[in-house]
């Protein structure tokens, strides 16, 4: 278990250290899960990190994948949310990752939310909290959160419409609070809250310190012809300047593992985790120019998605980071575009 | 209407099919627009498709059509046993996912001097509505213009639209390209009693071969035919069974094509397809399939058991050793094409194997995509026609 957990996030790497605890995880899952170890017949230890075995993040898709090793005890399963079609990921989560990976989203989330409790107020329904045996990323994202919550307040009636804010519930917290931590899947905190709050609502919240912490994509407000620029600057409105939009980045494959967009527009990996970029077509690991992003992080244990091979391009940038972050730092530029299966009628 | 009059005959005698235009003046119009096609390629299709398409409209190729439903043109005018005539309008309903199929249904149809009937996808561009625009807009004024323009009736509705029921109603011949249950479900809607319906749904194919008939150019025709559609074709190969091989030999078999894809199939794969190929590889690795990827990632040649679990890839090929008995008793249910290359095809074990199969089609490798009047076993062509028995 490893102790880079211990050290802040952003601060200077020791990639000696974390590549030797990434190849005794990947032994690990090596020994324990006979399908990664039928994926990388004849891995060894790996002398850098692009020589790690990673698994395509598709595959949480198609295939149950669990490490089985002594003391480790297997728990909830973890699924992703499915926007991209082909079914959810289902990640097995044990005890012993579950643990490290609430102290690595805590460690990572401090740093842009800050220190301190106040009302959680999340843009889902309480229903979704209430599945038998797995839980959604919608609500794993909310629950990251709960370090830093006093209170959890469920604030749609119907998870899946945005349109079914219970404002009431945001009023009466407004009343007895001055900070609140807001968390929404990014197009429902547009359409429930950006786009459609209702001029009473401004009126309680008027400078009041808010944290919105949002993930998801924006590929729905895309669409909307929504910006950033747009996005921010309507939560924002009437607030005390020391209210903030936090977008992070994660994958219900990376539990655990968040990249906020710092304030000059960077994603920063923290000490325990790191991000590679592959072409796609020869797997090369490419510097400062586009490609597949490949996560690895110390935190997964249940199962090998310690290193995964995403379907979201991105690019690492070289130099400091105008936000004092020392830590690398990537951009995140979407994902692969996926062209129209052409074929026959079966598909 | 159908005042034209073209002669057919074979050995039961003479057939007289009656048009509403000069065949030959159509077949010319089709021909035509071949030259035209050959100088442009509407951003719709992809250069093999468009190919397909040109070779598709050669004279002999649409008059085979003809042939096969009528018997060979001839100058004879007696002894007439029949006399076909356009049924009545066809409806026909296309998939969303961009099949040539359409387009190619569209041309065969079109001979039959039918009024159509297309419904195009609505989640997706397809090709029929880009072929007939290209064609009414380029073909020269005459039989095949006008047929085209005056009783082709193009459009674009999803599936709760009202005009779905219209065309149920008008038609007389139902054809419908799409899941089972976008068939059920024009079935299901009121039509006229004497109407028939053909419904080519979920497919699969595969090729069978044997490794004594294998050159190079077959193994080369194998990659051309896999690597048009991959996985998303209903006529090309799901799985490669090497017949009466082992599994060393399916692997050698594996190997050959992974070293000639760079020479047959060119072009850089879209980046989702080199991504899908590293997740199929390692799903297949995972299973216990002997897997390589083809270069740039652009294809999944898997070499294993028969008996190992599947694994999908858009371009993912399994290929596999088995008897021939063993091959016929793991074919899917929905079994359509199996393209060939068995050294003698024509040999009498086939014909009894394939009485006893589902299969729609035993083909060479080359021809598995060839689209033709008869599709999935059915005749879908001439029963766009309406017969009057002529005795003396």
């Amino acid at each position: 278990m490893t102790d880079l957990l211990d050290r802040p996030p952003f601060a200077a790497r020791d990639d000696e250290r974390f590549l030797a605890e990434m190849n005794a995880l990947t032994r690990s899952h090596l020994e324990g899960c006979a399908p990664y170890a039928r994926m990388w017949p004849g891995a060894r230890e790996a002398a850098s990190v692009a020589e790690l075995p990673f698994v395509h993040v598709g595959l949480f898709k198609h295939l149950a994948l669990r490490t089985e090793r002594a003391g480790l005890e297997h728990q909830r399963t973890l699924e992703s949310s499915s926007t991209s079609g082909g079914g959810a990921s289902r990640i097995a989560l044990d005890a012993l990752s579950s643990e490290l990976q609430a102290r690595s989203s805590r460690a990572i989330l401090a740093d842009f939310v800050g220190e301190g409790r106040r009302p959680l107020l999340v843009l889902d329904s309480v229903r979704s909290l209430r599945g038998r045996g797995g839980v959604s990323a919608r609500v794993a994202a909310a629950l990251s959160l709960q370090p830093f919550a006093e209170g959890m307040h469920f604030l749609l009636e119907d998870s899946a419409d945005p349109a079914s804010m219970r404002w009431s519930a945001v009023t009466e917290l407004a009343a007895e609070h001055d900070r609140l931590l807001v968390y929404g899947f990014t197009w429902i905190l547009w359409l429930a809250w950006g786009a459609a709050r209702p001029p009473e609502i401004d009126a309680a919240l008027a400078g009041k310190t808010i944290h919105f912490v949002h993930s998801g994509g924006w590929k729905k407000l895309e669409d909307a012809s929504v910006d950033r620029t747009r996005f921010d600057a309507a939560l924002l409105a009437g607030l005390d300047p020391a209210s903030r939009v936090v977008d992070f980045y994660g994958l219900v494959e990376q539990v655990g593992i968040v990249y906020p967009l710092c304030e000059a527009g960077h994603r920063h990996v923290p000490a325990w985790a790191e991000v590679l970029v592959r072409d796609p077509h020869t797997l090369e690991v490419l510097e400062n120019a586009a490609g597949m992003l490949q996560l690895m992080n110390l935190c997964a244990y249940g199962a090998p998605y310690h290193n995964v091979l995403t379907e979201d391009l991105g690019r690492t940038v070289p130099g400091a980071c105008p936000c004092g972050r020392t830590a690398r730092r990537f951009d995140l530029l979407g994902r692969i575009p996926k062209a129209e299966v052409r074929g026959c009628a079966n598909v | 209407m159908s005042e034209h009059l073209a002669w057919f005959e074979d050995a039961r005698g003479t057939a007289c099919v009656a048009l509403p235009f000069e065949l030959e003046e159509v077949l010319a119009d089709w021909s035509a627009l071949r030259s035209r096609m050959a100088r442009e390629l509407p951003d719709a299709f992809q250069r093999d498709e468009w190919a397909y398409l040109l070779s598709f409209l050669e004279r002999g190729n649409l008059l085979g059509a003809f042939v096969q439903g009528f018997g060979a043109p001839t100058d004879e005018r007696t002894g007439v046993r029949l006399l076909a005539r356009p049924r009545g309008p066809v409806a026909i309903w296309l998939p969303n996912n961009v099949s040539l199929l359409g387009p190619l249904a569209l041309v065969l149809l079109s001979l039959t001097g039918n009024e159509l009937l297309l419904k195009g996808g609505s989640q997706s561009q397809d090709l029929t509505g880009a072929f007939l625009a290209f064609a009414t807009q380029h073909l020269a004024p005459g039989a095949l213009k006008r047929h085209l323009t005056e009783r082709v009736r193009y459009e674009v509705f999803d599936r709760a639209d009202a005009r779905n029921a219209e065309y149920a109603r008008r038609a007389v011949l139902r054809i419908v390209f799409g899941s089972d249950q976008a068939a059920e479900a024009i079935e299901a809607l009121p039509h006229p009693l004497d109407s028939s319906s053909c419904a080519f749904v979920d497919r699969r194919s595969e090729a069978w071969v044997s490794a004594a008939a294998l050159d190079e150019a077959l193994l080369e025709t194998l990659l051309k035919v896999f690597a048009i559609y991959g996985q998303a074709g209903c006529t090309s190969p799901r799985r490669v069974v090497l017949l009466d091989g082992n599994e060393a030999e399916a692997r050698d078999l594996r190997d050959r094509l992974v070293s000639l894809w760079g020479r047959v199939v060119k072009g850089e794969p879209a980046q989702h397809v080199a991504s899908s190929s590293i997740l199929g590889g390692q799903w297949a690795r995972a299973l216990g399939w002997d897997v390589r990827l083809a270069p740039r990632n652009a294809a999944v040649l898997a070499a294993g058991a028969l008996d190992l679990a599947p694994f999908e890839a858009p371009m993912g090929l399994p290929v596999v050793a088995a008897s021939v008995e063993r091959a016929a008793e793991t074919l899917p249910e929905n079994i359509q094409t199996i393209g060939h290359a068995v050294g003698d095809p024509t040999a009498p074990r086939w014909l009894e194997l394939m009485a006893r199969l589902r299969a729609k089609r035993f083909v060479p490798l080359a021809r598995m995509h060839h689209f033709g009047p008869v599709w999935d076993g059915i005749d879908f062509w001439r029963r766009s026609f309406e017969e009057v028995e002529l005795s003396p």
